[in-house]
């Protein structure tokens, strides 16, 4: 038995558009996620930029959670997963009896809840602290208000590798398909703008100020994002049975730890998890017409993610753009966005851009990032890289269905 | 050399001490972190951190390149906090 798995249902929640439809419009059009930082007072720091979620309304989406009871990166994913399913068509009822899971990623889980936590402990002490934060605050919530918004009584997992996290997921929910071991799977990831990873990059050097500009010569550094992503799997015998919607195909995927520097990405290691992805995948590098990149924008990131590229596919790569330029670093959901611009770029026909580029790197391998303004095309294979702290690198690589 | 100077290389000396897990003995004027007591980025932004919270200055990240020893980092501190050491 050889189940192959592919993806019926997409569901972003991001900055620039909720719901397949508004997301793919905004990746057509290059639409900008970055607004001034409203979810804390930012007052103070030097840098005031993310792209958060302003309009989320969690209570819009979901229909079984009871939003005052979980965290916002919680009410990321289910929404999220909520989308994913409605887009995907299947009925629920079906869904809660039949062998249905989650796995989620994420950077900080409930970040937020954890600053106000600290907040009440630090001003007031700790006989102050509001009980429910507490009951928030476990990262495993967040596959848990997947399950429990869709009443899925499978495996409900959180994976926390960080900014590959959805990467992570995806290929857990995969092999979870191809062994059997379920028929559908939400996959993807969610984190939620805070003080500390805005503090924390900015104080590593890493935040850009305004603008996040991937692969250009004056990129300096990341803006934070949020947001849920989710992707809906199941097998490609059911997707045709129920005469599904098929964006794409999950063809494999690869993971490796650079097991060396905590936040300095090594290249040779990307380029053997870029081959591991291949030959998971069944394909060659020739075969990809895409790479939807990390892309961070910082100049370490870009140059070594351009250099294990070029270490791959030669001097003459397929284009590779990055959606953070549009969303800024969603952190733990980022490569969940990206998954959800492969299968949309396969699908729909095009390659999302690389907006804010203006000058060519000249320290940078010749490559074509797609800069500015999406571009018509008929991709087949498309790969969607994730590298996190730690060195901890995952790559998926999506197909339309052959 | 100065009483100033003396005073301010030995609170530096303390600081880069901690950050790189030695003995301040360890530190020497001109002798390389990242050689000597194998520094990397991660310790630098920590070393100019430390440096920032506790004489109350900014320094800008693009002098970090140049703090590559004690001596250096007590110019660029001097520099940015004003010393006549």
């Amino acid at each position: 038995m050889n189940r192959r798995v592919v993806i019926t249902g997409l569901g972003p929640v991001s900055s620039i558009g909720t719901g397949v439809t508004a997301f793919g419009r905004a990746l057509r059009a290059g639409t900008s996620g970055i607004s001034a930082i409203s979810s804390f007072d930012s007052s103070g720091f030097p840098h005031y930029m993310a792209g958060e979620v302003p309009d989320f309304d969690p209570k819009a989406l979901l229909r079984t959670l009871s939003t005052a009871e979980w965290g916002r990166t919680s009410l990321f994913a289910a929404a999220a997963a909520r989308l994913a399913v409605e887009d995907a068509g299947i009925d629920e009822k079906v869904l809660a009896g039949a062998a249905a899971g989650s796995s989620i990623g994420t950077t900080s889980g409930e970040s937020q809840v954890i600053e106000a936590l600290t907040a009440e402990w630090v001003h007031s002490g700790l006989a102050e602290v509001t009980p429910a934060y507490a009951a928030q605050v476990p990262a495993s919530r967040l596959a848990a208000a997947v399950n429990q918004e869709l009443r899925l009584t499978g495996e409900a997992v959180t994976l926390s590798t960080a900014c590959s996290a959805s990467n992570y997921a995806l290929g857990y929910a995969y092999d979870q398909i191809v062994t059997g071991d379920a028929d559908y799977m939400i996959a993807g990831g969610a984190d939620s703008v805070c003080r500390w990873a805005h503090a924390g990059f900015y104080r590593l050097g890493a935040l850009t100020e305004k603008v996040c500009s991937p692969f250009d010569k004056d990129r300096s550094g990341i803006l934070t994002g949020e947001g849920g992503a989710a992707l809906f799997l199941e097998t490609l015998e059911s997707a045709t049975e129920r005469g599904a919607h098929i964006y794409a195909e999950v063809l494999g995927y690869g993971l490796n730890c650079d097991a060396n520097h905590m936040v300095a990405p090594d290249p040779v290691s990307i380029a053997a998890c870029m081959r591991r992805a291949h030959h998971n995948a069944g394909i060659t590098p020739a075969d990809v017409d895409y790479i939807c990149a990390h892309g961070t924008g910082t100049p370490a990131n870009d140059a070594m993610e351009a250099q294990a590229v070029v270490e791959v596919f030669g001097t003459r790569p397929p284009p590779i753009s990055s959606i953070k330029s549009m969303l800024g670093h969603t952190m733990g959901a980022a490569s969940g966005f990206g998954a959800i611009a492969a299968a949309l770029a396969l699908d729909e026909g095009f390659l999302p851009p690389t907006t804010n580029y203006r000058t060519p790197d000249p320290e940078l391998p010749a490559i074509d990032p797609v800069p500015n303004e999406s571009r018509p095309a008929q991709p087949r294979v498309v790969q969607n890289n994730g590298f996190a702290f730690g060195g901890n690198n995952a790559i998926t690589i999506l197909g339309r269905v052959a | 050399m100065s009483e100033a100077r003396e005073k301010h290389l030995d609170e530096l000396r303390e600081i880069v001490a901690e950050v790189l897990e030695v003995e301040p003995e360890e530190i020497t004027e001109t002798g390389s972190f990242v050689e000597e007591h194998e520094a990397d980025s991660l310790r630098a932004i920590e070393i100019l951190a430390r440096i920032e919270k506790k004489y109350k200055i900014d320094i800008p990240q693009s002098e970090l390149p140049r703090m590559e020893n004690l001596k250096a980092v007590h110019d660029v501190v001097a520099t940015q906090a004003g010393w006549q050491d």
